[in-house]
């Protein structure tokens, strides 16, 4: 795959500070924030016209549910990634939905074979309408069910195994599950098919009464970081994306923070 | 029975209503003239206050000011809509800047700072540049393109005093009823109609709303990434409405009025004409259908 390097989560609100960065080559938006058919915002197409790859990020399709996927949706997601000309497209392993009710959050799948197989089949019939790879993303939980046959490493292999599919690595992800669990965090690296990983997320989060929450509103810790060169050193991916979902900071801090990611990383810095 | 004045009322009726579609056409084609400014002239090197002036007068422009002081910290509001001074003035600031922020400094209300002399004196001298690089209509422009409004005036009293002899001999009155309303609409839009920005001027301001499009308040903009330069220039660009996105409860300490985009105060109403084309061509103020045709005029006639 290509390197892209450091890259940032685009969104309308710091679409003008995006917009600005000299080095970018790599970006992400939330695919269900983008209209399939209407205008495309202005900055989103700047982007695209200046060749930065924009990846569009489902977080609605519900791969990890029960039922099968929606076509409805994975048609809007193959169209998002038509008209952003994207490289590929991602969603997380997890259900948004069951029994018609909307949890409004990611929720965990149970790792048992019964779910890995509900989840390779709703990511086939996904693949199967989209023009470009698809990576899945694993999400932090703050809990595992108890009927989990499988540890972390393990289900998502046999997913991407069966399904082909690239992984997208949330390094603050991994790092909240394993500080909530108490085990190390690096460990996971060594369960997992490095070299699928289409590109990491990149995020901050804060502790409250002891156990960390992967916010997206705070600043990326240097724990983090730490995993981050951890896992370049291993096996670098193609593109590292900063992923702010709120409480954006003045620019100078957003900056300081790709900087910092740059640094963890040895890609450029795109500042 | 005699014609009104010896004019039938489909005859006096169509003239009338030419007339006062005339009148709407040459003053917009007028103003068109009047208000081209200088042409080429830029709009890219201006500043926040500068734009803001542009899109809705001296208003917006001390709006954009409030928005930069407020995002840079240096103002804040009470409950009792007094503006006070919660940081040091930053540097670089221009001066309407620091009037504003010296107003603040006596505690007065958001809406008494226009009145301060100072303010007064920074609009004047924020105003006259941009006069004299043909980007904003002066004063004498504004009062020539009102010169139209006598125009519409004497057309009223004409209807009024046709409206009032057909009432004298016994005439249907009703189509001409609704010509004189036409008719001081028209007149009214002509008065009201207001305008900042040279036509140059309004075309530089498109792209640069393009251009900032990140800053308008459909994004939702985080002006804490923007900053205070990001917070004036959305005000200036995107109007009033930036302030209450950026801090709602400054906006409604300070008794922001909403002004949009094009430089309409909402709620003084009138200057939704004063793009001039809008309400001055014949289209939109062609309506005078009503009465056209002729066959609406038949019978006993209409117009007295």
């Amino acid at each position: 795959m290509t390197a892209y390097g450091v890259g940032i989560g685009w969104r309308p609100e710091i679409a003008g500070f995006v917009a600005q960065l000299p080095g970018l080559r790599f970006a992400e938006v939330v695919a269900e924030s983008v209209h399939a058919h209407g205008d495309l915002p202005i900055g989103l197409t700047d982007l695209r016209d200046r060749g930065v790859a924009v990846v569009p990020h489902g977080v609605k399709l519900s791969l990890g549910g029960a039922e099968p996927v929606e076509s409805a949706r994975v048609a809007h997601l193959a169209a998002v990634a038509q008209r952003l000309g994207a490289p590929l497209v991602s969603e997380h392993i997890a259900f948004v939905r069951a029994g018609g009710v909307e949890a409004g959050h990611l929720l965990p799948v149970p790792r048992s074979r019964e779910a890995v197989a509900a989840v390779v089949g709703n990511v086939r019939r996904t693949q199967a309408e989209l023009d470009v790879p698809l990576a899945l993303e694993p999400i932090a939980a703050l809990f595992d069910w108890p009927d989990d046959e499988l540890d972390e490493g393990a289900f998502l292999t046999e997913i991407l195994e069966q399904t082909d599919a690239l992984l997208l690595l949330d390094v603050a992800n991994v790092y909240a599950n394993a500080r909530n669990r108490g085990t190390d965090p690096a460990a996971l690296f060594d369960r997992l098919p490095l070299e699928r990983i289409a590109y990491c997320h990149v995020a901050g989060g804060a502790a409250h009464d002891g156990v960390y929450h992967d916010t997206h509103t705070d600043a990326v810790p240097r724990e983090v970081l730490e995993l981050v060169t951890e896992l370049c050193g291993r096996h670098r991916p193609p593109a590292l994306m900063l992923e702010r979902d709120g409480a954006y900071p003045p620019a100078a801090e957003l900056a300081a923070e790709l900087d910092a990611i740059a640094a963890a990383s040895g890609y450029p810095v795109i500042t | 029975m005699n014609d009104t004045w010896g004019v039938s009322g489909p005859t006096f009726l169509l003239w009338y209503l030419a007339a006062v579609v005339a009148v709407a056409v040459l003053a917009a084609v007028h103003r068109r003239s009047l208000f081209a400014g200088t042409r080429g002239a830029h709009v890219d090197k201006l500043g926040p206050q500068q734009l803001a002036y542009l899109n809705g007068g001296d208003r917006l422009a001390v709006y954009a000011s409030l928005g930069g002081l407020r995002g840079a910290d240096a103002i804040g509001s009470a409950p009792d809509k007094t503006l006070w001074q919660s940081g040091p003035l930053p540097s670089g600031v221009t001066p309407l800047d620091t009037a504003v922020y010296n107003a603040a400094g006596r505690r007065i209300r958001a809406r008494e700072v226009f009145a301060d002399q100072w303010v007064r004196s920074a609009l004047d001298q924020l105003r006259a540049g941009l006069e004299q690089n043909g980007l904003a209509v002066t004063a004498a422009q504004l009062q020539a393109a009102r010169l139209w409004v006598v125009a519409g005036v004497a057309l009223v009293l004409l209807g009024i005093a046709r409206l009032m002899a057909g009432l004298v001999n016994g005439k249907p009155v009703l189509f001409l009823v609704f010509a004189l309303v036409f008719a001081i609409i028209v007149t009214v839009k002509l008065w009201q109609s207001t305008r900042w920005a040279t036509g140059a001027a309004l075309r530089g301001m498109t792209e640069l709303r393009r251009r900032h499009d990140y800053l308008s308040p459909r994004q939702s903009p985080s002006y804490a990434t923007y900053g205070a330069g990001g917070a004036a220039m959305g005000v200036a660009l995107f109007g009033a409405a930036s302030l209450y996105t950026m801090d709602p409860a400054f906006a409604e300490e300070a008794e922001i009025q909403r002004i949009n985009a094009a430089g309409a105060a909402s709620s003084a109403g009138g200057s939704s004409c004063s793009s001039g084309s809008s309400c001055s061509s014949g289209s939109s103020c062609g309506g005078g259908s009503s009465c056209g045709g002729g066959g609406g005029c038949g019978g006993g006639g209409c117009g007295g």
